[in-house]
């Protein structure tokens, strides 16, 4: 049995960029809350309860916020995930809908990063990996070696992924980069950790996004009709420790994620119009895609190559840019990825539209834990 | 080979920068291993990751190793010094797959299934003021300086 879903009554965001130390994270959430609750015609006085996604917010950033909305008062949770706390605030708002805990909820995904992180994401200072000198752009550059010795692909069709989502950023107000860049400047870009280079790797970004969420209660609360955009289910799983030495690009625990994607959902992997899926390296996009099941092993890289992956191909993945172009401020980028569900299943993504989506998947992987196959993974599946 | 850097006998003097994670003399990451299923793990976990049945008890594991996968890292946050080689390091006698730092050949030079070997280096200094030691591993056999 799985939750029942939950209706997205409303969706805003701030445009992820780079901001001055006077854009503070609160004025970016407040920005992103109010424009989600415009968005539904519903008033601060009709939200239950505040999830807030982020990583490097701080202590209460969630009360902080919610102090400056006017929310406070009301139950208030931070949820941490590492790049999927966003998604995981979602998850935990959609169970307390399901358990009619509350009606009505505001979930917030939002991160400052330009002014407290440099040189690329790492992880915890106490992981082992990180000790030896692990950093985020140096796994999924081994992710690319290996890829390419076992499959027979090449570095331009690892590339293509990069090509294709600042491709599609080019209509969405929301990316910080909107431009579209060629093959050549992704493998002249320079390199970060080889084989990738500064165009495989998504920028570190401010922004904020948000989603009035609400169970059939709510909705009747807020005097809207049941017809829009609901999360169907979130699935949510964490890396396992692995042992022997098998594919480092077996994606487990994507495969696992997927799994409880459909089995909350109860939508099948055929059924999917378009996936938002976590490209914080073009190769990830690959490799996950692979790890759900949604692309045949081993064949990722050639199908972004072929334009198969691309708005109009078979299977739409990234039409907002991804994080590649629309930035990825970790904690807002989980809900992000549910406000561009929303558009696109709605039919208002103007010139980003998936024709005829009806049913679409989100996918983020946050952080590393030494020796598993990952941090946590969330999955949000909608429907129109 | 010769080598500039600072050689593991230096680093012998200190000890491990965390408890439990190698052996200085001879040089060797410690691990466990189960002993129902015979599965090991670095570093030492206190249950068996492959059958999750079976008790585990402490194990060393053999210092020589090849390149599964690997990257030269280009940038890094302030305070870390580039370029370094990142690998996935394989050590087949015990089916052990960990992440280290390799030394001894060019970044140009480093290819998938070269064998390397362990050695120790020097890793900061404790509170205390002892000398720290770490792991890495070192290039063998007929590569580019
Ligand atoms: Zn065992």
């Amino acid at each position: 049995m799985s939750p029942a879903p939950a209706h997205v009554a409303g969706a805003g965001m701030v445009r992820f960029g780079k901001y001055p130390a006077e854009v503070t994270l609160e004025s970016m959430a407040l920005g992103a809350a109010r424009a989600a609750l415009a968005d539904a015609g519903a008033g601060l006085g009709s939200v239950d309860g505040l999830y807030v996604g982020h990583v490097f917010g701080g202590p209460v950033a969630g009360q902080r916020i919610a102090a400056q909305l006017g929310l406070d008062g009301r139950p208030v949770s931070n949820h941490e995930n590492y790049c999927a706390s966003g998604a995981t605030a979602v998850r935990e708002a959609w169970v307390a809908l399901a358990a009619g805990l509350h009606d009505v909820v505001l979930v917030i995904g939002v991160e400052k990063m330009t002014d407290r992180v440099a040189g690329g994401v790492r992880p915890d200072p106490g992981d082992l990996d990180a000790a030896v000198g692990y950093v985020m752009a140096a796994g999924h550059a081994m992710s690319a070696r290996r890829y390419l010795a076992d499959h027979e692909a090449t570095r331009e069709q690892i590339a293509a992924v990069a090509v294709k989502n600042h491709a599609h950023s080019v209509h969405n107000p929301w990316a910080q980069y909107r431009k579209p860049i060629s093959l050549d400047q992704v493998l002249g870009a320079r390199p970060i950790a080889e084989p990738l280079g500064l165009l495989d790797c998504s920028p570190i970004s401010d922004g904020a996004a948000a989603v009035l969420l609400c169970n059939p209660a709510g909705l009747r609360r807020l005097g809207i009709a049941p017809t829009g955009p609901r999360v169907r289910g979130v699935g949510l799983v964490s890396g396992s420790v692995q042992t022997g030495l098998g594919d480092i690009n077996a994606e487990d625990v994507s495969r696992r994620a997927g799994k409880e994607a459909w089995r909350l959902s109860g939508v099948e992997p055929g059924e999917i119009d378009l996936v938002e899926m976590h490209d914080c390296f073009t190769i990830a996009e690959i490799v996950r895609m692979e790890g759900l099941g949604l692309v045949p092993h081993g064949r990722g890289a050639a199908w972004a190559a072929e334009g198969m992956t691309a708005l109009g191909g078979r299977l739409p993945v990234n039409p907002s840019g991804g994080l590649l172009s629309r930035g990825h401020p970790v904690g807002a980028t989980g809900v992000a990825q549910v406000c561009e569900l929303t558009w696109q299943l709605r039919g208002t993504a103007g010139g980003r539209q998936v024709d005829g989506a009806r049913t679409a998947l989100a996918y983020c992987k946050g952080g590393t834990v030494n020796g598993t196959d990952g941090g946590s993974v969330t999955t949000v599946v909608m429907t129109a | 080979m010769p080598s500039a850097e600072t050689s593991s006998s230096t680093a012998v003097r200190g000890r491990p920068f965390r408890e439990g994670l190698l052996a200085l003399e001879p040089p060797r990451l410690l691990g466990s291993r189960c002993t129902d299923c015979g599965a090991a793990s670095f570093p030492a976990r206190a249950f068996c990751p492959s059958c999750r049945t079976g008790a585990v008890e402490p194990t060393e594991l053999s210092p020589d190793g090849r390149v599964h996968s690997f990257t030269v890292v280009r940038q890094a946050p302030a305070g870390v010094e580039v370029p370094y080689t990142l690998a996935w390091v394989d050590l087949p006698t015990d089916r052990v797959r960990l992440m280290a730092q390799v030394v001894g050949v060019v970044p140009e030079a480093v290819a998938l299934d070269m064998p390397v070997a362990l050695e120790l280096t020097p890793f900061g200094t404790a509170e205390d003021g002892a000398e720290l030691v770490g792991y890495r591993f070192r290039a063998t056999g007929e590569v580019a300086p």
